[in-house]
């Protein structure tokens, strides 16, 4: 990220920060959708979160730590409209065909559907640890840099998330239960 | 049973799905609301030194510096008017703050080189609920955001090893003393301090800032305590809440993740007046470090005995 880029928004120059929002929104945007899920919420909290970052900006100390930073308001967005979540996306069901899929195939959706509901079973703050992990393909000493707390936490987040999502795989080993259309 | 590592490998092709551009009409939507957000100024100065002030506040310096240099040129030109009236040498009388227009061709800014703030009286703060406060500037080189209560030694930010500076924190009795200044966020309390009693209470009780027992103190005629904080040297501000070591926040500001006084590195040295200006608690935190030149915390200390309120 250009540091000059940072400073000069710092200082209130909008033409600065389009740049800044320009060059980080779609990341930004990309880490929102997987840890919310929801392609609406995902929009909203990238744009409370960009607008915060204007907002805190002249706050931030070092502009070398924008990235950093900038995912912890984005964070911090994801919250937010997380708790307007009522409920989420219907499940995807495994439907009778009159075309039959192919095991792998089978197997795929059913693995993602499982995924999708475990995932979503977890807490904003551990969804957090897992999409800047293992999307963003950070280290854990950055993730947690970015989210403001000790690396043994992210540690310990992103094993009892990984351990939730392994279960929600299991789960899915057990004998199929063929759900019917509502 | 999934092994972890297919777990993992599961996980992140499963993330790769998914949308990795932002809609134009979002960017559009927030670049659209930046003319109506304003932006959060921290009243500490790190990011607002002078060489980053706005255009208005240079202008009016550098007038300030201006007009001061042509007062002592006139005098110099009268004092050597071989043949002329005797004149009384005139003292420069600093011009009190104002909001100063600025002029079509600015005057250049002072500058750490220029030493600043002439030496005089200047009004330090002017905001509700307390007013006018005004400080006395004993030496040259400090510069700072007169009328919004900052003065910085000679353009430093205050930032270590030798930097000084003072701000004035008069503005809110929402204030919250969080129990840990490294993890201020989480241990801000329920209801905020609104006596000097209950900030001094506060402060005391912070952990590992070693803080002085307070002591009875008067400001500008106005009683209250005052007491010394310091950074701990090996405290890891990046390890800390939003990357501060924060003092205190008012409560509207902290609530979104704002602090108000957040430290300028490990080992600063924090003297605090807090004193009760009619009902309204008003703290003087003056910062320096172990390093900074004695006769810079002389100068300190020399600007806050200078506190006058009211006009």
């Amino acid at each position: 990220m250009d540091t000059d880029l940072v400073t000069r928004a710092q200082r209130g120059d909008e033409e600065a920060f389009a740049s800044l929002a320009v060059a980080a929104g779609d990341r930004l945007h990309a880490v929102a959708h997987r840890i919310l899920r929801d392609l609406h919420l995902a929009e909203d909290a990238t744009q409370q979160a960009l607008l915060a970052i204007w907002r805190d900006l002249p706050q931030l100390r070092d502009p070398a730590r924008f990235e950093a930073w900038s995912y912890r308001l984005l964070v911090r967005s994801c919250y937010a409209e997380g708790r307007r979540e009522r409920s989420w996306t219907p499940h995807l069901r495994l439907l009778d065909s009159d075309e039959p899929m192919q095991a792998d195939e089978s197997s795929t959706v059913i693995d993602r559907d499982q995924l999708e509901r475990g995932f979503r079973r977890l807490s904003i703050d551990h969804r957090a640890v897992v999409v800047l992990h293992h999307y963003l393909d950070w280290p854990l000493e950055r993730v947690a840099d970015a989210l403001g707390i000790p690396p043994g936490t992210a540690r310990s987040r992103l094993h009892h998330a990984m351990r939730g999502l392994r279960a929600a795989l299991d789960a899915d080993a057990r004998p199929p239960e063929r759900e019917a259309a509502q | 049973m999934s092994a972890d590592r297919d777990t993992t490998r599961i996980v992140r092709s499963w993330l790769e799905d998914g949308v990795t551009r932002l809609p134009d009409h979002v960017l559009d939507a927030v670049l659209d609301e930046l003319p109506s957000t304003p932006q959060r100024r921290a009243t500490w100065w790190p990011a607002r030194r002078l060489s980053t002030m706005n255009t208005t506040l240079k202008f009016g310096l550098a007038a300030v510096v201006v007009a001061v240099a042509l007062l002592i040129g006139l005098n110099y030109l009268a004092g050597t008017n071989v043949g002329g009236p005797d004149v009384e040498a005139a003292t420069p009388t600093p011009v009190a703050t104002s909001t100063p227009e600025p002029t079509a061709t600015p005057p250049p800014s002072p500058s750490a080189e220029t030493g600043g703030l002439p030496e005089g009286t200047y009004v330090l703060w002017n905001k509700d609920p307390v007013g006018t406060m005004n400080v006395t500037i004993p030496a040259p080189g400090w510069f700072g955001e007169l009328q919004g209560g900052i003065l910085i030694k000679n353009d430093s930010g205050a930032d270590p090893p030798d930097g000084a500076g003072l701000i004035v924190l008069g503005e809110a009795i929402d204030w919250l003393v969080p129990t840990d200044p490294c993890n201020w966020e989480s241990t801000l309390p329920e209801t905020p301090a609104t006596t000097v009693d209950q900030l001094v209470a506060g402060l005391s009780a912070q952990e590992s800032r070693e803080a002085s027992d307070p002591t009875d103190v008067t400001v500008g005629g106005h009683a209250g305590f005052t007491m010394t904080l310091q950074v701990p040297d090996d405290a890891d501000f990046g390890g800390c809440d939003h990357g501060q070591f924060c003092t205190i926040a008012r409560e509207s500001v902290a609530r979104e993740g704002g602090c108000q006084r957040f430290h300028q590195g490990p080992g600063q040295i924090d003297k605090l007046w807090i004193v009760d200006v009619d009902g309204v608690p008003v703290i003087i935190d003056a910062g320096w470090y172990d390093e900074t030149p004695p006769e810079h915390v002389d100068e300190l200390e020399a600007i806050v005995a200078s506190t006058t309120f009211g006009d």
